[in-house]
């Protein structure tokens, strides 16, 4: 629980996201095949987003510097309260002080409208961005290595289904509607849409 | 359960649970840190955990890890802290009863930020909320004591 | 009975606490002081001159200040008073509440609750005045409100130090054999000049409180004063600075248990049923009762801990009864709506005559606006709790209230004992603002005591049920039209408010058996007051009842209508092609007090220069609780909204004992204001509040918070109050600040359903 390590890993990540790291190649796919399943793909494509355009998991990719709040008793979506920014040193952990782990814990509160907690609570890197885009603006920054914290769509999936701060979409807490199916649906319609070749819709 | 606060070991017996603030308020008699809203938002209960200031009455008692200061042990033996002497010279708390938690905060601040700028101060002290809007003062305690901090190279 | 029936007829509804407290206290005879209660209090050694100072052998000094330090610095200024007098420093005396006592009524607090502007001084106001402030002495009303404390305690306290001094002189002056005129004091000694020879006040306290009470007691003039008129440190800051037990939730006693209550969410109205099972399954569950009483039903729950309480309060299966009252929002605007439309309603201002001012006057010369506001919770940030012990027929209750006398008296019904064997322990508050006027905290206490077989049980709301519970400021909503002349300034002004009546609510949950009779002036108060000379000019107020309770909330009616005063004013002075400065001046001529006010925000805030483009400037001015207020807030746009950048505040509260709380009271205040215009709210539907914590009702952060200059004027021959002043004109300045910047007029609060605030 100690801010050093929140930070260290921030800064990993940050470094990650920022490096010129290209994807491996894709594999060689069939021209049939993709014609085939784009249909296919597309369709899980709309099941992932979905997923990632819900505010459990929009609230926190955002483009600004700012957390937004949603849901019964938050009214519209805006921003969270508090003042509460990516940080000044733009980790997304926030700001000297006022840590997300002031108030995020490593799991949720028990009580109505009390803190949301998983472990290393953080705003995505803003190239992260989902909040407010549309269907072909995530999905080309998904596949976009640039973009995605440098990672092939296996290791997406992977990170959908392992890694636990994604994982709470699903286990929100107490009077917060859940992301839509579960990490392991989710990891499984990555991999399909990937096998159908990723398509993305059109912008 | 052990916990360590203000350098001094207790131990109490609680269901893992229970917010560290009731557990400290109820069971260990530390009043210090106050009872809000009992969801983090207004930081009346803030205390530090390992230097890093948390709500305690959301975090469950079972999870804390490190030693634990509220604002009774933040000053020195000479009675007041740095911080709560700017507090006092500036003569900020109307009612009071924020102010726990606000200075917790602000000592957290300048131990990241010798010298804040008003907006970070902005940034570290907006999770306390205060209904007298003492805020002015408060930015000028906070200010006072980094400049007596910078001068006594406290 | 029925000659407080009669008064309360003849008169007004004065507040509902002094009207059913004197029923129920019975006291008739107010021509006699009350009794020193602190004769029961002395510690060994320790001797008492008057209800306010205690002097102990080893010269402790103790001053009583007995009104509710709730932030506002009231107990530091009302030492300073003693201490003044006394010819000793603050830093000498140790300041205590005391206990709750009819010795302590504050006759201020009913002073102006007549239906006269502070300014009118006629025969009829003064001897109203007068009369209400001999009636809070009959009623024995200790209470704190009104911004009455230190108008209250200017005399009473510094003749308590002056009559203390001048029997320590006497008695001194025995024991040396020397004349009293040779005699000096300072630093609590006294010193015969001629000799040297001294004596502490400790060393003739004992003496000297046998002596009678002086008849003639002679106060200090203003030039010699040491204290008074100079900002203090205050006594209750280094308590508060450290963290120190000094709240009612910090109340700890032997052997105690903890509490909570679960009430029902829909006020009035009773749980249909109820299942205890699973809460009584959980640990630390001690028992759980039902409540029942004025101020509505649920359960207590006593634990072991404030945890285990809240966590078994939430384990209640319930299901309560239905509302008896418009079920939401919408049907209570309707209501209100309906109201104006079907009434007359009160005129507490008729000058001249206004209907026939509108009745020929042209179309284009009328301008017409309907405001309207929510209702508000208080929010203080110390949750409303009390801590009670029922022990061998004594009942006991540390309580942070406003309203000692009438808690005492409620809990001793609650308890079923009598109030001479109830003790009520007042601690210092974490807020106030009127929500601690209400006993039902206290009362909750008491009635989960004789639960406990003698055990004391700390009683703490959560957050949720302290919003969910408030007694709200209530909702209004105004219809106004003017008839401008043909030099653009309003030459008929017609105004009507209705919303539910503050003294009806309160007297039906504090003594259901009195009904309210009468108009209820907080309805228009802060619009019919005003020092503005219009030739035609009618203030009127409607009392619809919305069955939410409601009640005193800071400022309390000119919360409100401040704002629509001061924001239609603005329309006019748009209307007439005129600048809102220049209107108002033109307009208050005949109040000096005023119009300095007026000049002097403008001239501090340059009002009168030309700002960038994206930024703008609103003006207003209230007079409220005697003291004149003018506010200009600046606002500039940002991408993230609107910012409020900065705030100029001039008051001319008459005479400024304390000028450095005086500065941290307007400033607030106007915070206070501020927080509510930007986005406070409470809303209904299905008869229950919508809103239960800080996500929902939040109030102004550091980071939202502007600069603030302040100018105190002290032009006015009235001493003023100081609490509540600078929250009445924050709300239209901001409002007027948002027209000017934006051009859109904002006539419901909160700003923010129509602009966003950064």
């Amino acid at each position: 629980m100690t801010v050093l390590a929140r930070l260290l890993t921030a800064a990993v990540i940050a470094v990650l996201a920022a490096s010129p790291v290209h994807a491996q190649d894709a594999p060689a796919v069939d021209d049939d095949a993709i014609a085939v399943d784009r249909e296919k793909g597309l369709a899980e494509w709309d099941g992932i987003v979905a997923v990632l355009s819900h505010p459990r998991c929009a609230n926190c990719h955002v483009e600004d510097a700012y957390p937004r709040w949603s849901g019964p008793h938050y009214g519209a979506t805006r921003l969270h309260a508090f003042n509460i920014t990516r940080g000044e040193d733009g980790s997304g952990f926030g700001n000297a002080a006022l840590r997300c782990a002031s108030c995020h814990f490593s799991s949720n509160s028990s009580k109505l409208h009390g803190p949301p907690g998983a472990p290393l609570w953080h705003l995505a890197p803003a190239e992260m961005a989902w909040w407010q885009k549309s269907s072909a603006e995530i999905c080309a920054q998904i596949k976009d290595p640039e973009r995605n914290g440098a990672r092939t769509l296996e290791d997406i999936a992977a990170h959908v289904r392992d890694d636990p701060l994604v994982g709470w979409g699903w286990n929100p807490g107490p009077g917060r509607e859940p992301a839509p199916g579960s990490a392991e649906d989710t990891f499984r319609a990555i991999e399909r849409w990937a096998a159908a070749g990723a398509p993305c819709p059109a912008g | 359960m052990r916990l360590t606060v203000n350098g001094n070991p207790i131990d109490i017996d609680a269901d893992p649970d229970m917010p560290l603030l009731w557990a400290l308020r109820d069971l260990a008699g530390i009043t210090g840190p106050k009872f809000g809203c009992g969801i983090a938002a207004c930081g009346a209960c803030t205390v530090l955990v390992d230097g890093t200031p948390v709500r305690s009455c959301a975090l469950p008692v079972g999870m804390v890890e490190g030693d634990v200061v509220t604002i009774e042990g933040l000053a020195g033996a000479d009675g007041l802290s740095v911080v709560q002497q700017a507090w006092l010279d500036e003569q900020v708390p109307q009612c009071g009863y924020c102010q726990a938690g606000q200075i917790v905060s602000a000592h957290a601040l300048l131990e990241e930020i010798p010298d804040p700028t008003d907006d970070d101060i902005d940034n570290a002290m907006a999770g306390n909320l205060c209904r007298c809007g003492t805020y002015p003062r408060i930015r000028a305690a906070i200010k006072r004591a980094a400049a007596e901090k910078a001068r006594t190279g406290a | 009975m029925a000659s407080l029936g009669k008064i309360a007829r003849r008169t007004f509804l004065i507040g509902a606490a002094a009207v059913a407290g004197g029923v129920a206290v019975g006291y008739y005879v107010y021509r006699r002081p009350y009794p020193n209660p602190l004769e029961d209090e002395l510690a060994e050694g320790e001797t008492t001159f008057n209800p306010y100072v205690m002097i102990g052998a080893d010269n402790a000094i103790t001053v009583i200040a007995p009104r509710a330090e709730m932030g506002q610095g009231v107990a530091t200024t009302l030492a300073a008073l003693v201490a003044e007098e006394l010819d000793v420093d603050l830093d000498a005396v140790t300041v205590e509440h005391g206990p709750a006592s009819y010795a302590y009524y504050n006759s201020e607090m009913l002073a102006e609750g007549g239906p006269f502007p502070f300014f009118e001084e006629g025969v009829v106001a003064e001897l109203m005045r007068g009369g209400m402030g001999a009636f809070g002495k009959f009623l024995g009303l200790q209470g704190t409100g009104g911004s009455t404390s230190v108008r209250d305690g200017f005399d009473k306290m510094r003749t308590a130090g002056a009559a203390a001094r001048q029997m320590l002189l006497a008695a001194a002056a025995a024991r040396l054999d020397v004349e009293i005129g040779t005699l000096a004091t300072a630093d609590a000694t006294i010193t015969h000049e001629a000799t040297g020879r001294t004596l502490s006040y400790g060393e003739v306290a004992a003496d000297a409180a046998r002596l009678d009470p002086p008849s003639d007691v002679r106060l200090k003039q203003p030039a010699d004063w040491r204290l008074l008129g100079k900002a203090q440190q205050r006594t209750d800051m280094r308590a508060k600075v450290t963290g120190a037990p000094i709240f009612g939730v910090d109340v700890s006693l032997p052997d105690m248990l903890y509490g909570t209550v679960r009430m029902s969410p829909r006020f009035w109205a009773e749980p249909v049923k109820a299942d205890f099972s699973e809460a009584e399954k959980m640990p630390g569950i001690v028992k759980i009762v039902p409540i029942d009483t004025s101020y509505g039903h649920g359960f207590g729950v006593i634990a072991e801990n404030t945890w285990a309480a809240f966590r078994a309060a939430e384990a209640i299966e319930v299901e309560w009864g239905e509302a008896d009252y418009p079920q939401d929002s919408a049907a209570m605007s309707a209501f209100l709506r309906e109201a104006l439309a079907a009434e007359a309603g009160d005129a507490l201002r008729d000058d001249g005559d206004v209907d026939t001012a509108f009745a020929d006057a042209p179309q284009d010369r009328v301008v017409e606006a309907e405001y309207e506001v929510p209702f508000l919770a208080h929010a203080c940030m110390e949750p409303m709790n009390a801590t009670a012990r029922l022990k061998d027929g004594l009942l006991e209750v540390w309580s942070p209230n406003q309203m000692p006398t009438l808690t005492r008296q409620l809990c001793a019904a609650m308890a079923g004992v009598d109030t001479e064997n109830t003790r009520v322990h007042t601690t210092f508050m974490g807020g106030g603002f009127g929500r601690r006027g209400e006993m039902d905290y206290s009362m909750f206490a008491a009635l989960l005591a004789k639960e406990t077989g003698g055990r004391p049980v700390k009683v703490i709301w959560t957050r949720e049920e302290d919003i969910r519970h408030d007694t709200y400021r209530p909702a209004a909503m105004g219809r106004f039209r003017a008839r401008l002349g043909a030099d653009g300034l309003p030459e008929a002004v017609d105004m009507k408010i209705a919303s539910p009546s503050t003294i009806a609510s309160t007297l039906r949950r504090t003594f259901p058996s009195l009904s309210p009779l009468g108009p209820d002036k907080t309805i228009a108060e802060g619009a019919f007051d005003q020092p503005y000379t219009i030739p035609d000019y009618r203030v009127a107020a409607v009392k619809a009842d919305t069955g939410v309770p409601v009640g005193f909330w800071r400022s309390v009616g000119n919360s409100f209508n401040g704002y629509f005063h001061e924001s239609f004013l603005d329309e006019l002075a748009a209307a007439g092609g005129l600048d809102p400065v220049e209107t108002r001046l033109k307009l208050m001529t005949d109040h000096p007090a005023a119009v300095k006010v007026v000049e002097k925000a403008a001239e501090l805030s340059k009002w009168s220069e030309t700002l960038p483009a994206g930024r703008a400037k609103g003006f207003a001015f209230t007079l409220s609780f005697g003291s004149w207020v003018a506010e200009v807030v600046e606002v500039a746009e940002t991408d993230a909204g609107i910012r409020i950048e900065k705030v100029w505040i001039v008051a001319d509260v008459g005479t400024a004992l304390d000028p450095g709380i005086i500065e941290a009271q307007l400033t607030s205040g106007a915070i206070f204001g501020l927080s509510s215009a930007i986005g406070q709210e409470i809303t209904f539907a299905d008869g229950m509040a919508e809103q239960s914590n800080f996500h929902d009702y939040d109030a102004m952060r550091i980071h939202q918070c502007p600069a603030f200059e302040v100018a105190i004027l002290q032009n006015y021959h009235k001493m003023g109050g100081v609490g509540e002043i600078g929250t009445p004109p924050a709300v239209p300045a901001l409002a007027n600040a948002v027209f000017a910047l934006t051009g859109k007029r904002v006539r419901s609060l909160p700003l923010s359903r129509e602009v966003d605030f950064a």
